[in-house]
């Protein structure tokens, strides 16, 4: 069987989430490369994961005030037997707090299971009990055969309910401002629960799960990270990698695999074939990119949110990737992003604001990544970079408006002359 | 392994576990929270008892070296995950208390200690800083406190109907007016639509593309105290946007342009025809394949022009 593939449902929930569920059914369809039917079947699929009625709601009004990661039902797509959606849980209330064997286990899914269901063989159980051993979710314990098994919540139970509540407050704020956030969001998740069945309920307080709010979120980073691991564990192996890309100023994010009839022929998606060597995090826009060496050991970059159907393929000789991803570090040690071309020094004047606190020097020292402050006084400051190309450091500039004056190079001096004209012009 | 696509995740099941108030706790989650324990706001938020018991429990869940292969680039410093008042402050909001609050001015003045009610903590993704917002019981007004600013919070004793009362009177005051402003994507920069709403991304938002013109318009929703962050993010996209509703933005815009061009005196008079900035911006160009022009468009696309509400 195929590995199952969630591309088309996080190309949704991208666009779904950038545009703020603006779109209608056609232009989402449209933009993703998938008829109508395709994408209702896909939406279909999503509401019933997400329990929600109404995906537009999703991403209304107030959604950006709240500690909930509205994306992270994505994580809970992969498939599942409906027999086996009926007997693991009864598995796992078995093995909460007294181990049993798997014909102890056995008896307890016949005896609770519906009669007219089909009933587990014990070899079945077994197989369950691997699985959710291999997982870290049970623990077999010592002792020679029959082997018992009982369930692993440990992390739990030993705490005091004090306890509980700090370390649920502080896997709130992990799984909020650090990454990776998605396994901090779905432990974040089982606390809750644990932290229901551990407060009383005349104590009980919703505000409890939701101590803290954050600010100025990009809910979207989390979709990158289902591709994340498999990335990551590449670069681990040095395993070079296909996959399909669409370029990010390609109006399709999405192509049907040519199965489907009406895509088969439009949809001929070149197949890129690079060795991985580093995945970065962007903070400025939330986005993630994975840069690595081409056949002739050329640095390319990729936006992963553009990188679908990823497919392992020969390891590279240790010496050429230790060496790639050596010349790697040392060309990105001055890219803001992760531009490798020529160093040049970037100097900016910054203007301290008159009679208040000054955050303009606060924002620099806190945003200006390894650049100096070479020259101060009390109305202004000079700040100094050494960085590769003036890119990917011009918009971080032009956000401090005109409290930042470019002084060098040139170029970049004027090109920031003609675009505040341009700009003066827009609102003439 | 860590694959965040685990069958154990799977929404049926959790839901009929849900049930049974059973939950499970996979070797991926435990060993994300060992590589947390390990940053040193684990040292903050929890006691040296809990970190210990935790440590134990996940001592056989390896820590995945496969982060070595990632890089965070162009974030902000992280000053401060966990500050020390959140426990203190976060007892007295689920005690429902009320505070006595010292705190100094962004200049470093000193101010009396203040009676009040705390309303949330609040964290900025973009100063990396914890807020506390909070009403004031005897100016009867509320006020958004940096963490680093407070010198002193103490609980003081309010009795449940005066703290319902101002409660409900904070709530008011909180629910800020909402403004709206409608940010249009210059259509020669049609092609980095995906940039610019991802710079837009943090904000409430929605988006609509006009078939006839091309154009795509983002409706931005925020209070009063965004409006800097939105005025920040529009000149850092330049001349990508353009502000076409909102008159308060589009007079900062506009003076914003003003003030800059007098910082560059003379140099501004010069006009030059020279244009670098056309370059994609924000990163280094990204790989081709750009087979699709952004310029074709399906013609089934459908016209919206609603704004909501």
């Amino acid at each position: 069987m195929a590995k199952e593939s969630f591309d088309k449902e996080i190309q949704f929930l991208r666009l779904l989430a950038l545009t703020g569920g603006g779109y209608d059914r056609q232009q989402f369809a449209g933009r993703l490369g998938i008829s109508v039917h395709t994408f209702d079947k896909t939406v279909r699929k999503l509401r019933e994961i997400s329990g929600d009625a109404d995906f537009a709601d999703l991403f209304r009004y107030g959604y950006a005030d709240s500690a909930e990661p509205v994306l992270l039902f994505l994580y809970r797509a992969k498939s599942m037997k409906e027999s086996e959606s009926r007997r693991l849980p009864l598995i796992l209330t078995a093995l909460k707090g007294t181990p049993q064997t798997a014909a102890e286990l056995l008896d307890a899914c016949c005896e609770r299971l519906p009669l007219d269901a089909a009933m587990p063989d014990e070899k079945t159980i077994r197989s369950d009990l691997r699985y959710l051993e291999e997982i870290g979710v049970v623990r077999r314990e010592t002792g020679g055969r029959p082997y018992r098994y009982v369930l692993n919540n440990d992390l739990t139970d030993c705490l005091s309910q004090k306890e509980l509540i700090d370390l649920y407050e502080f896997v709130d704020v992990m799984a909020n401002t650090q990454i990776p956030s998605v396994q901090g969001y779905l432990l974040r998740e089982n606390l809750k629960k644990a932290l229901k069945s551990a407060v009383p309920e005349e104590e009980w307080d919703d505000g409890l799960l939701e101590p803290f709010s954050y600010k100025y979120h990009y809910d979207a980073r989390i979709l990158d990270e289902a591709h994340l691991y498999t990335l990551l564990r590449m670069i681990h192996l040095r395993k070079r990698i296909s996959f399909q890309y669409f370029s990010p100023k390609n109006r399709k994010s999405y192509s049907a695999k040519e199965t489907n009839p009406l895509f088969g022929r439009e949809t001929e998606v070149r197949r890129e074939n690079t060795l991985p060597l580093k995945v970065v995090y962007d903070h400025q826009y939330g986005r993630w990119y994975l840069i690595g060496a081409a056949a002739k050991g050329r640095f390319v970059k990729f936006r992963m949110e553009g990188m679908i159907d990823i497919a392992e393929e020969q390891e590279a000789p240790d010496e050429y990737f230790a060496l790639k991803k050596k010349q790697l570090d040392e060309q990105m040690r001055h890219s803001w992003l992760i531009d490798t071309g020529e160093t040049v020094t970037v100097r900016a004047k910054f203007y301290r604001p008159r009679g208040q606190a000054d955050f303009i020097a606060e924002r620099v020292r806190l945003q200006g990544q390894w650049g100096e402050i070479v020259e101060e006084n009390e109305d202004f400051f000079i700040y100094e970079i050494q960085v590769n190309g003036v890119t990917e450091i011009r918009p971080w500039l032009r956000g401090f408006g005109s409290s930042c004056e470019v002084l060098a190079p040139a170029d970049l001096r004027q090109s920031f002359i003609d675009e505040w004209k341009e700009i003066g012009d827009y609102y003439e | 392994m860590n694959n965040p696509f685990e069958k154990i995740f799977n929404y049926q099941l959790s839901s009929r576990l849900e049930e049974t108030g059973v939950y499970t706790l996979t070797s991926q989650e435990r060993s994300w929270l060992k590589s947390m324990l390990e940053h040193p706001a684990a040292r903050e938020a929890l006691e040296p008892r809990t970190i210990a018991k935790l440590q134990e429990c996940v001592l056989d869940d390896e820590i995945s070296n496969l982060l070595d292969g990632l890089e965070q680039k162009a974030g902000s410093l992280e000053t401060q995950i966990v500050h020390p008042l959140l426990s203190p402050i976060r007892r007295i909001l689920r005690n429902r208390q009320g505070m006595t609050i010292q705190c100094r001015t962004k200049k470093g003045k000193l101010n009396e200690p203040q009676p009040g009610i705390p309303y949330k903590l609040e964290y900025s993704m973009v100063k990396r800083e914890w807020y506390l917002h909070w009403y004031n019981s005897s100016t009867r007004s509320i006020l958004h406190t940096r963490l680093c600013h407070i010198v002193s919070v103490e609980q003081s004793r309010v009795s449940r109907t005066s703290y319902e009362e101002q409660t409900v009177r904070a709530q008011k005051l909180f629910e800020a007016p909402r403004h709206e402003a409608v940010v249009e994507v210059i259509r020669t920069f049609n092609a980095e639509l995906t940039r610019i709403l991802h710079a837009f991304s943090c904000f409430d938002k929605r988006v609509e593309f006009d078939e006839e013109e091309r154009t795509y318009r983002i409706h931005l929703t925020f209070t009063d105290s965004e409006g800097q962050f939105v005025l920040t993010k529009l000149r850092f996209l330049g001349k990508r946007v353009r502000v076409v509703e909102g008159n308060y933005l589009k007079y900062r815009m506009r003076e914003t342009a003003r003030k800059a061009l007098a910082l560059y005196g003379a140099d501004a008079i010069e006009t030059s025809d020279s244009d670098q900035s056309k370059a994609a911006e924000g990163s280094a160009e990204v790989q081709k394949a750009d087979q699709s022009s952004s310029s074709k468009l399906p013609s089934a696309i459908i016209v919206r022009t609603k704004i909501p509400g």
